[in-house]
């Protein structure tokens, strides 16, 4: 799936937000990560298209890379790790690790179809930093 | 290391005295430290190299080693520095042909040849700069019949060693571990196990048509060239070996060899301590490190980083890609570092006269500023200068608050002819 492959530079405003990595702490509903109608959709198609028929999640993680030093990537993925983080809404799953979490903690995933792409898009609802 | 010795078995056992000069890094004042006053210069330090014969050699007490390990380490790297480092992950079979067509049981028939790289802030400011090597994996290397293959490693990622600047060798390390999240790198500070080596002058930089040090290419018998030996005398017998400088011909051979021990060919009255190797780079106007290359401030492409192989334009994306890219292709780089001659009045190098980084550069007449010193070392220093008016200008350059120092600014001759005509034409329409 090519347009999962595309990594894109992370938002200014997430930058940051890194903080000690702490895994004790309950995530509070304002740090979820929401996913939109848009998302959700592009998500059921995915799985109707799907012939082996298991239910596979969209993962985000957060990678080095990309003009700010960070970059955020999307994937398909149907295993699921002991340090994973799931965040689900109608039947979709969205799993984050712990590391790639607290940077994108209070963000939105969303599908977007433009004329230059179609692709999964994370934003933040916080405002953005201009760098 | 026997084929050498043989050549040079007078020199061996000699005291390493001739050149050595008592360490004294406070002579070499740099760029940030501020309480450094002018003192005295000591006088055994050298003043030019332009009478030594002979290649020297010298450990880089300034340049710490970091080693990289991890399935990840390559595309690690790459997200993060200026410069291509997928040359380095060659498998067996790949590589950069050598000239010599014979394996030695200590050297490979093919390697990479070493990667000059910095690590940018967001904004596109130097941060720090690396070499990175890859040792020769005992699976690529003879063994000692030299019947076949070394051992080969379960592991299937290759470490990667770099050469960084000592004193901010645990910072680099921090800024790396908080770009790694969960890429499988590992990095760790090997300074006590190895040694950052260059060796330069003498033939060395003229020879450039040549990938070998001078003294392995007499290896052999009278009228020809002993390919083997001449590789094998390079490196030492666990694959350690010079390789050409990354940024220039004329910086000669640089290479990571264990520590206490001496690399193979640095003759013992050969070997010089760090400040020769500080004044071969001021002559050339090459920065090393990140105070002659003011951290968080330095603009790569000012400090002539593109010319000295340290940045690929057609990577992709790194840290500060931004910048660099868009300077590279649509601006105009009126400031470079430029090699300084302090001079009196009379055009006597002024050895008495000693100039403080960070001095204002000035043209006499007009009292306008051009440029700034960097380093400074004697009579010879680096300086960030407008280019205009350093070489098209036509007057005379003076020190801020200094009045009988004139400032020379010299053109490096390994410096590409776009530097120099781009401003040529940006004075002419002036």
């Amino acid at each position: 799936m090519p347009f999962l492959s595309h990594s894109t530079p992370l938002p200014p405003s997430l930058l940051f937000h890194q903080k000690n990595y702490s895994q004790q702490e309950s995530s509070k509903p304002e740090d979820a990560i929401h996913l939109t109608e848009n998302c959700i959709r592009r998500m059921r198609e995915l799985h109707a298209k799907e012939i082996s028929g298991g239910e596979q999640m969209l993962r985000l993680s957060v990678e080095t890379g990309g003009c700010s030093g960070f970059q955020y990537v999307f994937l398909l993925d149907d295993m699921q790790n002991p340090d994973d983080r799931v965040f689900e809404k109608d039947g979709v799953k969205l799993v984050v690790d712990n590391i790639s979490y607290d940077f994108v903690k209070g963000s939105t995933v969303d599908y977007v179809e433009e004329l230059i792409r179609s692709a999964f898009q994370l934003f933040s609802s916080k405002k953005w930093i201009g760098v | 290391m026997q084929r050498f010795s043989l050549r040079h078995s007078n020199w061996w056992n000699l005291n390493r005295v001739y050149f050595r000069v008592p360490s004294s890094t406070t002579a070499i004042a740099s760029f940030h430290s501020g309480e450094e006053e002018p003192r005295n210069p000591n006088p055994n330090r050298p003043k030019t190299l332009r009478d030594v014969d002979g290649p020297l050699a010298c450990l880089l007490k300034n340049r710490g080693v970091i080693r990289f390990d991890g399935p990840d380490t390559i595309k690690f790297l790459q997200g993060l520095l200026t410069n291509d480092v997928r040359s380095l992950a060659f498998q067996n079979g790949q590589g950069e042909i050598k000239s010599s067509s014979v394996p030695t049981p200590n050297q490979l028939l093919k390697y990479a040849p070493p990667v000059y790289s910095a690590l940018l802030t967001p904004q596109g400011r130097f941060l720090y700069d690396l070499v990175l090597y890859r040792p020769p994996l005992p699976s690529e290397k003879l063994d000692r019949t030299g019947s076949g293959p070394g051992a080969s490693s379960s592991s299937q990622s290759t470490p990667l060693f770099a050469d960084v600047d000592a004193s901010l060798l645990d910072e680099l390390l921090d800024c790396l571990k908080k770009y790694r999240l969960r890429a499988k790198v590992e990095m760790e500070d090997m300074s006590k196990e190895y040694a950052c080596w260059q060796c330069f002058g003498g033939n060395l930089s003229d020879k450039s048509s040549l990938d070998e040090e001078p003294d392995a290419a007499s290896i052999g018998w009278g009228g020809s060239v002993d390919a083997t030996g001449l590789s094998a005398a390079e490196g030492n017998n666990l694959g350690w070996r010079w390789y050409k400088d990354p940024r220039l011909t004329s910086l000669g051979f640089r290479g990571i060899f264990p520590s206490k021990t001496v690399p193979p060919l640095v003759e013992s009255d050969k070997e010089v301590e760090e400040e020769h190797y500080l004044l071969w780079r001021l002559e050339k106007g090459v920065a090393e490190g990140s105070t002659e290359i003011p951290k968080g401030e330095a603009i790569p492409l000012e400090y002539n980083l593109a010319g000295l192989n340290a940045i690929s334009f057609d990577k992709g994306c790194y840290v500060g890609q931004e910048s660099v890219a868009r300077t590279h292709h649509r601006g105009v780089i009126r400031k470079r570092l430029m090699p300084l001659k302090f001079v009196n009045k009379r055009d006597e190098e002024a050895e008495e006269k000693w100039v403080a980084p960070k001095s204002e550069v000035v043209d006499v007449k007009s009292d306008k500023k051009v440029g700034t010193v960097t380093t400074a070392m004697g009579c010879l220093g680096m300086g960030l200068v407008r280019v205009e008016d350093a070489l098209f200008g036509g007057g005379l350059l003076g020190i801020r608050g200094e009045e009988d120092v004139r400032v020379k600014v010299i053109r490096p001759d390994w410096w590409p002819l776009e530097w120099v005509q781009q401003q040529q034409q940006q004075s002419a329409t002036a």
